[in-house]
């Protein structure tokens, strides 16, 4: 028989997981899923639960100097509306699940599930956002990108729980989220691409980009961004080919029940040409 | 009096959205064991050996040798065993079930089961025919001899699921030699008379009872039967009630889906660019077991000239067996393949001829009197030119086809033309069906209505007792339409086929007539009526010839999309409808008919995606088969013309498919259109679109 309890505070939690082999569960929105079982009978669970959703802790989004902090057991729908909330982190959540799932689901569950179709990922590795790992031995900070090792993967050890996220502000003139799912809503995506520029006096200051479900993790290479930092609009837009090319051998998708290995492959590539097709000289700078 | 088209609140309106409507799965009858079905992991192979775990105290096993009668489910071919003995045919055909209080307990034992198989060479194409039939119309050869020019072309469709809300469920309660099957069924006597056999007794110890059905578009018309006669024979064997209720991922791999179909259409091109004669081949998948797709090929051969008039046929048909789930009933039931077909062939012929798709259909379609494809007569009016008209004032068709037709535009429109055939295919309703409805007037004035048809969501029991109320000029709530119980209710045949308003319900209508006449207040009277065909109505099943049916409804469909140029996911950007359904009887529960069918033919057009692999599904779940939502929904405009067929109730004719049959091939048009390469193959996905992009027919 396996165990479920729910704590009455992060450290009950902490110490649940400490003494003994615990799942942490979220928002159960991917979870609940995965172990589904027969109707009116227990879920097929094959470790010990503890529910954590609840831990008022681990809730709450807090501006601090240049970041925001966001408790992991945040539910996606509080992020979609607040202010302080990166617009790019919006918009990845906006074209999330449905109204229902939002509800439930949280920003760590979605970190923490590993999915190579998650959706806030691309985003999350875009904006250099970190995650606050914590036990009873203390909390170490760590970048998502380098917390999730693979599907379903993470750099966790079994007495640490994901409480935190941070994401350092940053400012772009440019930016889009484009989810391609099966349909307009509620549809676990195909391919998806994050991509943010900024672009001052004509040239490149920065340029990032990411991409979801075309690889085991979520791809994206600073190298290859920053080997266009300082180059003019133009080049870039003259060089989007170039650009491509570069991105060919990273983008790496598989044939599944949801779409083929050439679509996701071509449409990763489309949907990056596009975004710097539409890249353009910022008429005003409000704010700078 | 009102006009019976004026809507009211649904009877059952209440109950369902207050949530006290108890469905199949809500019932639990004192001591019902539950079960779980053992089934094949492999495409076709024998069986060499089956190993059970030890059974505890409680829990049983049920398979072929529990079988009182026969080892066949009747449908219409009797093909399908109710347990696999040795031959295994699909991946997740049955084999036993395991019955037991403890469903958890259940399944532990289900995955102890032992079986070892002999895998034999499974067959996934066409190669298998097991049904065929030809037909001829004019002097089809001499029209291709003498051909200007012949265009042929292939097209498919694939497999749809039908994805209603409440997944197929059945309890069977024995109580003494007395079996009662209470399920989520479409037709009642169905399921007595396959569950009669197979338990080997007399026809007055089954009785059937209808609880409310969450959604079945044809998927609860043979299906049910199989689970039905599994529960019984697991009832009789254990003496207890046996509850066998599937959830969504077994419902999805081993029910019944829409036939695949591939359709070769050739014709004939003579002077003027006028279609003087079609060739077609159709063939239909029916996976391991015929069932009923014998009559599905039937309406798919019918209407292989669709709206047209097309002086000479020649058209055969196949149903091939492969070693796949079963195919079987889905709204419009061979109609939406072949209507795809059709309207991309005159599309493309069109196009091939240099000609404008719109004004080249219009020239051919079919009017009154003309000859059907089986040489039948369209006796009534057909209003599709008046139709069409209103079609494309609604919708700015032609500015917009204007506005769209440069190179490329990703935005586009496309237009069909459709009809269904009403009731039971050739002479089914006289021959087959024979129904019978009755009303029960009742002492205080009330009036039952006695019949088996099934509400599953379509409003059944709101238009046929509104057909009633009407026509005794009494206030609805007098008429009463209790769920159908095989005990009380004649057999008023299965509710399929569009043909519940307009059989069943024209036969209450002439059956309120005569009450009506013999009214007495305060005396109770009960009185029956039986179909009798229209003595015009001549078919000829041998031959293919004839009225294949009493009545057609008419539709034309507009449909405008975009395409992402980076993504080709299409979007449905609005939609335009023109119906005849003779006389409508409640216009929001036809608004209801239209938005459901629209949206459900859409989505077989672009959207909903099953593939089989070496014999598995590859989509199991509605994580990933994609059915719309409502933010995939375009706006929907929809009118009706009135066109009253005299044997109908009120002047109505079918509805409940007609909606779905015209969307496919009209979105198939506009994408076509938007994109700027040949549609021959649905559904048109993004992954297929791209395909075309790069290599696709201009």
């Amino acid at each position: 028989m396996v165990e479920h309890r729910i704590p009455e505070n992060l450290n009950e939690a902490l110490k649940l997981l400490y003494h003994g082999d615990y799942q942490v569960m979220a928002g159960g929105t991917d979870l609940m899923v995965q172990r589904r079982s027969l109707s009116d009978t227990p879920l097929d669970f094959p470790k010990n639960m503890v529910y954590c959703a609840h831990l008022q802790e681990l809730r709450g989004i807090r501006k601090e100097a240049h970041r925001v902090e966001i408790g992991a057991m945040t539910p996606l729908e509080d992020l979609l509306c607040h202010p302080d909330v990166p617009s790019l982190v919006r918009r990845a959540i906006g074209e999330m699940a449905s109204p229902a799932i939002r509800h439930v689901a949280t920003l760590g569950g979605n970190i923490a599930n590993a999915s190579p179709a998650g959706d806030t990922l691309p985003v999350l590795y875009l904006l250099d956002a970190w995650a606050e790992l914590r036990s009873l031995a203390g909390s170490r900070m760590i970048l998502i990108r380098d917390l999730i090792t693979g599907p379903r993967a993470l750099k966790i050890h079994p007495e640490e729980m994901l409480t935190k996220i941070g994401i350092p502000e940053m400012h772009f003139s440019h930016e889009t989220f484009v989810k391609v799912g099966g349909r307009q809503a509620d549809a676990i995506s195909k391919v998806s691409l994050a991509a943010a520029a900024d672009i001052v006096e004509g040239k490149v200051s920065d340029l990032r980009i990411a991409f979801g479900a075309v690889a085991p993790t979520v791809v994206r290479d600073e190298t290859l961004e920053g080997a266009w930092e300082g180059a003019t609009l133009s080049e870039l837009k003259v060089g989007v080919w170039r650009l491509l090319d570069m991105y060919v051998p990273l983008i790496r998708p598989i044939d599944d029940q949801r779409s083929g290995k050439h679509y996701r492959h071509q449409v990763a590539l489309n949907l990056l040409r596009d975004f710097i097709e539409s890249l353009s000289e910022p008429t005003s700078e409000p704010g700078r | 009096m009102r006009d019976i088209s004026t809507s009211v609140p649904k009877t059952d309106h209440w109950e369902k959205t207050a949530g006290t409507a108890k469905y199949v799965a809500d019932l639990a009858p004192e001591g019902a064991l539950h079960a779980l079905t053992f089934r094949s992991p492999i495409p076709h192979g024998e069986i060499r050996s089956l190993v059970l775990p030890d059974l505890p105290e409680g829990y049983a096993s049920v398979d072929a040798r529990d079988i009182p009668g026969k080892n066949g489910v009747h449908i219409i071919q009797d093909d399908m065993p109710v347990f696999a003995e040795r031959t295994l045919r699909y991946v997740g055909e049955p084999i036993l079930l395991l019955v037991g209080p403890d469903k958890t307990v259940l399944k532990r034992l289900l995955s102890a089961i032992r079986l070892e198989t002999v895998p034999l060479e499974p067959v996934f194409d066409d190669r298998r025919a097991d049904v065929w039939h030809h037909y001829v119309k004019g002097d089809p050869d001499q029209a291709f001899a003498r051909a200007k020019r012949i265009i042929e072309y292939e097209y498919q469709t694939g497999l749809q699921e039908q994805a209603y809300l409440e997944p197929q469920g059945m309890i069977a309660i024995p109580e003494g030699d007395k079996m009662t099957l209470i399920g989520s069924i479409q037709c009642p006597y169905y399921v007595k008379n396959a569950v009669v056999p197979v338990l080997g007794c007399t026809s007055d110890k089954v009785r059937v009872i209808q609880p409310p059905v969450g959604g079945a578009f044809g998927g609860k018309e043979e299906f049910p039967s199989l689970i039905a006669c599994q529960a019984a024979v697991a009832a009789r064997k254990t003496k207890r009630p046996v509850r066998l209720i599937y959830e969504r991922p077994e419902d999805i791999e081993v029910t019944t889906k829409r036939h695949p179909a591939r359709i070769r259409l050739r014709a004939a091109i003579g002077e003027g660019n006028v279609v003087e004669a079609i060739a077609s081949d159709i063939r239909l998948d029916g996976g391991a077991y015929l069932g009923l797709s014998n009559v599905v090929l039937s309406r798919s051969m019918i209407a292989t000239t669709g709206a047209y008039t097309v002086p000479n046929v020649s058209c055969s048909g196949e149903v091939y067996v492969t070693n796949t789930v079963p195919t079987g009933a889905f709204r419009g039931f061979g109609a939406p393949q072949i209507f795809f077909a059709v309207e991309m062939f005159f599309q493309h012929l069109a196009k091939d001829l240099g000609e404008d798709p719109l004004a080249f259909k219009l020239r051919h379609l079919a009017k009154q009197g003309d000859l059907t494809a089986t040489s039948g007569t369209f006796r009534d009016p057909i209003l599709v030119p008046k139709m069409v008209k209103r079609a494309l004032e609604m919708s700015d068709y032609q500015n917009k086809t204007r506005r769209y037709s440069g190179e490329s535009p990703y935005r586009g429109l496309g237009l069909s033309l459709f009809f269904h055939g009403c009731g039971f295919t050739g002479s089914g309703e006289a021959t087959i069906i024979k129904a019978e409805v009755q009303l029960r007037k009742n002492a205080d004035d009330t009036v039952d209505v006695l019949i088996a048809a099934v509400d599953m969501g379509q409003g059944a029991k709101t238009t046929l007792a509104k057909i009633v109320a009407h026509t005794l000029d009494l206030p609805l709530d007098r008429v009463r339409f209790p769920y159908p119980d095989t005990d009380v209710v004649p057999d008023s045949g299965p509710t399929v086929a569009s043909r519940t308003v307009m059989i069943v319900g024209g036969l209450l209508e002439k059956a309120a007539q005569k009450l009506k006449a013999r009214w007495v207040s305060g005396v109770a009277v009960q009185l029956t009526e039986r179909y009798q065909p229209p003595e015009w109505i001549k078919w000829d099943e041998k031959a293919f010839r004839g009225d294949a049916y009493p009545a057609y409804s008419w539709g034309v469909d507009v449909v405008e999309v975009s395409v992402d140029p980076r993504t080709y996911q299409v979007k449905i950007e609005g939609t335009w409808s023109v119906y005849d359904v003779g006389k409508g009887i409640d216009e929001r529960i036809l608004e209801g008919q239209a938005d459901g069918g629209m949206t459900q033919g859409l989505a077989y057009g672009y959207m909903e995606n099953m593939e089989i692999k070496q014999g598995v599904l590859r989509q199991r779940n509605l994580t990933d088969y994609i059915i719309p939502t409502a933010c995939d929904c375009g706006p929907y405009a929809v009118e009706w013309v009135e066109n009253p067929f005299v044997y109908g109730p009120m002047g109505a004719k079918g509805a409940g498919e007609l909606t779905l049959i015209g969307a496919a091939p009209a979105v198939a048009a506009a994408i076509e259109n938007a994109i700027g390469r040949r549609i021959r193959k649905i559904p048109a996905t993004p992954e297929s679109l791209l395909e075309l992009i790069e290599y696709g027919k201009r």
